[in-house]
């Protein structure tokens, strides 16, 4: 059966407007969920608010699961979904310097648009950085394309690289998961409050 | 008021959902494993299995071979006995029993090449077709009536009676030039000199039976001019 715009469930037509209500929806819980302010994202690295880590986590795993089950009972083909494909050093420098960004700024791309449309100061010159980052990396392309183009993986994924039993490996994953969750509250107890 | 019950139950809510990630994770692990279902769907396979589309007549393919098109691919699926007894010009011999191995593989499974299957009958090659097809193999297709109606029409083609329509007569000679080019010398052809000059003088009709070697080509239809800027 699915996936649905593939098998043409629903005509191609329509995947941008579906992208976008999913965005909506998205952003609006992302908000609700307290996601715009940036010491809530920060917590993760001092140590007093895993929410993040928690929320993202919990949402792979989810997926994750409710995937194998639709492909074991043949609702969903799981070898015609989309696997991002995989340029090593591209993603580990990017990575890196993503992440200086988080701790930074205390946002990341999607939650700093998310404070922004609630006017926050912080998020409006966070975007404002990302924007002449993407100028600078536009203008000095030449001298990053062989980072960008190069070390191309193809489309694979973790259970394809390391070659383990899919089911085996997404159950380890969740316990590594859970373990961690539980390893972060306790974290979270023995550091100091923060209020925000 | 307050629900204590509920309070008491909620109050264990982060443990509850950790053991219900838990056992959905484990019970995937534990799910008895079935044969996942390899390349196309059953009811695409049923659906070109009984669309004619795959077949090339022998017409075709002489033509093909004669005009030396690059992207033939000639694959005999009989045994190597019968392989070296008669073939078709430049095929590759894959058995039947050998047409999943790993070295047919880059034979079958490409798209540079229209890869024709053949056998004595389109019997063998049909399952060699269905085997290949159902791995979603591309640009297959099976020789209709294999070699016993290549040796029929191409080799040995019949000659049309009196009473056939000339499309028929045009077809025979088609076949006939075609078998000359696959090397079948005629009795006529061999012994043409003497029976020219014997009846030149009598009959003019004799240089008809007279067999030129000449690559047929089939007329190209001009193509009518379209639109234009």
């Amino acid at each position: 059966m699915g996936p649905l715009i593939p098998n043409e469930l629903i005509s191609f037509e329509w995947s941008s407007i579906i992208a976008i209500i999913i965005g909506i929806f998205f952003g609006f819980i992302l908000e609700a969920s307290g996601f715009s302010s940036s010491r809530k994202l920060a917590g993760v690295f001092y140590g007093y608010d895993f929410a993040v880590l928690k929320v993202f986590f919990t949402a792979a795993i989810v997926s994750l699961i409710g995937l194998l089950y639709m492909d074991y009972l043949g609702y969903m083909d799981m070898s015609s979904l989309y696997v991002h494909p995989t340029y090593l050093w591209g993603a580990i420098i990017g990575g890196a310097i993503m992440g200086i960004g988080f701790v930074a700024g205390g946002f990341c791309p999607g939650t700093s648009l998310s404070a922004v449309a609630i006017g926050k100061i912080d998020a409006i010159v966070n975007v404002i950085g990302i924007m002449v980052g993407v100028f600078i990396f536009s203008e000095l392309y030449p001298l990053f394309e062989p980072i960008y183009n190069g070390y191309f993986e193809g489309n694979i994924t973790l259970v394809d690289s390391l070659g383990v039993n899919q089911y085996w490996f997404v159950f380890i994953l969740t316990v590594v998961a859970i373990v961690m969750f539980a390893a972060t509250d306790m974290i979270r107890k023995r550091v100091k409050k923060v209020f925000y | 008021m307050v629900n204590r019950k509920l309070v008491k139950f909620l109050s264990f809510r982060y443990i509850i959902l950790a053991t219900i990630l838990i056992v959905l994770a484990g019970s995937l692990v534990l799910l008895p494993k079935y044969e996942q279902q390899e390349g196309i769907s059953p009811e695409e396979l049923l659906s070109l299995a009984i669309s004619p589309e795959r077949y090339i007549t022998t017409d075709e393919l002489a033509d093909r071979i004669i005009n030396q098109d690059p992207s033939l691919l000639l694959i005999d699926v009989r045994d190597e006995s019968d392989f070296k007894k008669y073939s078709l010009p430049n095929a590759f011999n894959i058995p039947l029993k050998n047409i999943l191995n790993a070295d047919s593989e880059s034979y079958l499974n490409q798209d540079a090449f229209d890869v024709i299957l053949f056998s004595n009958d389109n019997f063998h090659s049909d399952q060699a077709w269905l085997l290949c097809n159902r791995l979603n193999y591309k640009n297959l297709r099976v020789l209709k009536g294999g070699i016993s109606n290549w040796f029929n029409t191409i080799i040995n083609p019949k000659k049309p009676t009196e009473n056939m329509a000339s499309n028929a007569f045009e077809l025979y000679t088609f076949r006939k030039a075609a078998s000359i080019y696959f090397g079948v010398a005629y009795p006529q052809k061999i012994i043409k000199k003497p029976v020219i000059k014997k009846y030149v003088t009598k009959t003019p009709t004799a240089p008809t039976e007279v067999q030129k070697k000449v690559i047929p080509k089939k007329k190209k239809k001009k193509m009518p001019i379209e639109g234009g800027c």
